[in-house]
């Protein structure tokens, strides 16, 4: 009798354990990273949002399916890099809501050259405390080629998010902070936040191509 | 001259290297916090830069992009791809020295094995047959690497006019890497001016008809092109000779 107790406790945490690892196993940035790709390109693959008419929809959708991975603030911070703190918080939230505009304006430019036949592989990632680093390939059959992309991420409130993307080994954070500090030593934050909205603007006419 | 400049920098290298060798060991982090620390890029020449990316930016729009964009309608991508290849492969000598330079020895091992297997198998260099069969890789090394290697500072970003962007070691090390080609021993000065300028426009033409789309973009996309260009190839040649 006394056995069965301890029968009961190891069933017990076999049962935890048995809800508890898939549940973080999904949690991991791979799979996030993963299941967030499989999701977009399902997105971009659904009957109902083809055609060049359903452009728009496609574009919302695939926003709806990113934009809660990203921590959209941290991004921000880390572009303005030494010149966010002397923000005030209306301008750090205004300049959060720029920043994420100019992002999807960039990615649902690239959208409408996805294509059916590009092959993704997540390759590792590497876990410190808060923060990890997901190293993932894309196959473009098109141009022949493969890119590698590495997922920058943190952990926030218990959830993975991502702050930045390398692109063939460019950041892209580091790459707009070279952009806006070169704007923000030379002139003002009020320049830069008039440049990004012209090039908003520009962005929301059609492509010359 | 080309060779004795090539030792006496060599020279220099190497004792300026023993010395600093162990600047090179830096702790890795996820965290890039430092990032928002990170000094921006030293520019002191921006001016004369800004010229001449205009000019460069110009070169491209009147010249370069329309001719690539001929050559792409006429020529298919794996052919270009191929011409691409043939062009690499002719520069094994430099990163052959390189590699043995940085003492990366298997690298250096790995490119001679290339150049051997793609010269014959692969069609004088068309086919990246030794990555594809063999399994070996590139190991592209520059002379601008090997100076980093050995603790040599970048210098001030520095915008060429019809190479683009580059700083001052890795133009220096590019200077280094044309003095090793072979063929500056078989050819008179006026073929090699020739053959250097013809080989360096075809490259130019056939990098840039595979990369119209990219181009495209970053021109479309950027806020500040001057910024994203700089940073961008900052960043490449960090990362290249990191590894």
């Amino acid at each position: 009798m006394t056995r069965l107790p301890v029968f009961f406790c190891k069933l017990l945490t076999l049962g935890v354990l048995a809800v508890a690892l898939p549940a973080w196993a999904a949690d991991s940035p791979l799979d996030l990273i993963r299941s967030t790709t499989e999701r977009a390109r399902a997105a971009l693959q659904d009957p109902a949002l083809q055609g060049p008419d359903r452009g728009q929809a496609r574009v919302d959708k695939v926003r709806e399916i990113l934009l809660p991975q990203f921590d959209s603030q941290e991004l921000a911070k880390r572009t303005l890099g030494s010149y966010w703190s002397d923000r005030t918080d209306a301008q750090k939230k205004e300049f959060t809501q720029l920043f994420v505009q100019l992002l999807e304006k960039t990615y649902s430019g690239t959208l409408d050259r996805y294509n059916a036949d590009v092959k993704f592989f997540y390759d590792q990632e590497r876990i410190e405390d808060d923060f990890a680093e997901v190293d993932t390939r894309i196959f473009d059959p098109v141009q022949n080629r493969t890119f590698a992309v590495n997922y920058h991420l943190h952990k926030a409130n218990g959830k993975w998010l991502i702050y930045d993307i390398v692109a063939e080994n460019v950041s892209l954070v580091r790459n707009y902070r070279n952009q806006f500090n070169r704007i923000l030593s030379k002139s003002s934050y009020e320049d830069l936040v008039q440049t990004i909205q012209a090039k908003l603007k520009q962005l929301s006419t059609p492509s010359p191509s | 001259m080309s060779t004795k400049l090539v030792v006496a920098i060599f020279i220099g290298v190497l004792s300026v290297g023993i010395a600093s060798q162990s600047a090179l060991a830096q702790p890795e982090t996820l965290r890039h916090e430092d990032e928002a620390e990170h000094a921006p890029p030293s520019d002191p020449w921006e001016p004369f830069n800004q010229k001449m990316f205009w000019f460069n930016l110009r070169l491209d729009e009147y010249v370069l992009r329309p001719v690539a964009t001929g050559y792409s309608k006429v020529v298919p991508e794996p052919a270009r791809q191929s011409v691409g290849r043939f062009l690499k492969n002719l520069g094994v000598v430099e990163r052959f020295a390189n590699n043995l330079l940085q003492g990366k020895f298997p690298g250096a091992g790995q490119e001679i094995g290339r150049f051997a297997i793609n010269t014959t198998l692969g069609g004088v260099g068309l086919f990246d047959v030794a990555d594809m069969w063999f399994g070996l890789k590139e190991s592209p090394e520059d002379f601008g690497q090997t100076l980093a290697v050995y603790g040599v500072a970048s210098g001030p970003y520095l915008m060429l006019p019809f190479y683009g962007p580059s700083t001052v070691r890795d133009t220096v090390g590019m200077a280094v890497d044309g003095a090793m080609n072979p063929m500056n021993y078989f050819l008179s000065t006026v073929e090699l001016i020739a053959v250097r300028s013809g080989l360096t426009i075809t490259n130019a033409v056939n990098s840039r008809s595979l990369n119209l789309q990219l181009f495209e973009d970053v021109d479309r996309y950027a806020v500040d092109l001057y910024g994203a260009v700089q940073d961008g190839y900052l960043q490449r040649r960090e990362k290249a000779i990191e590894e």
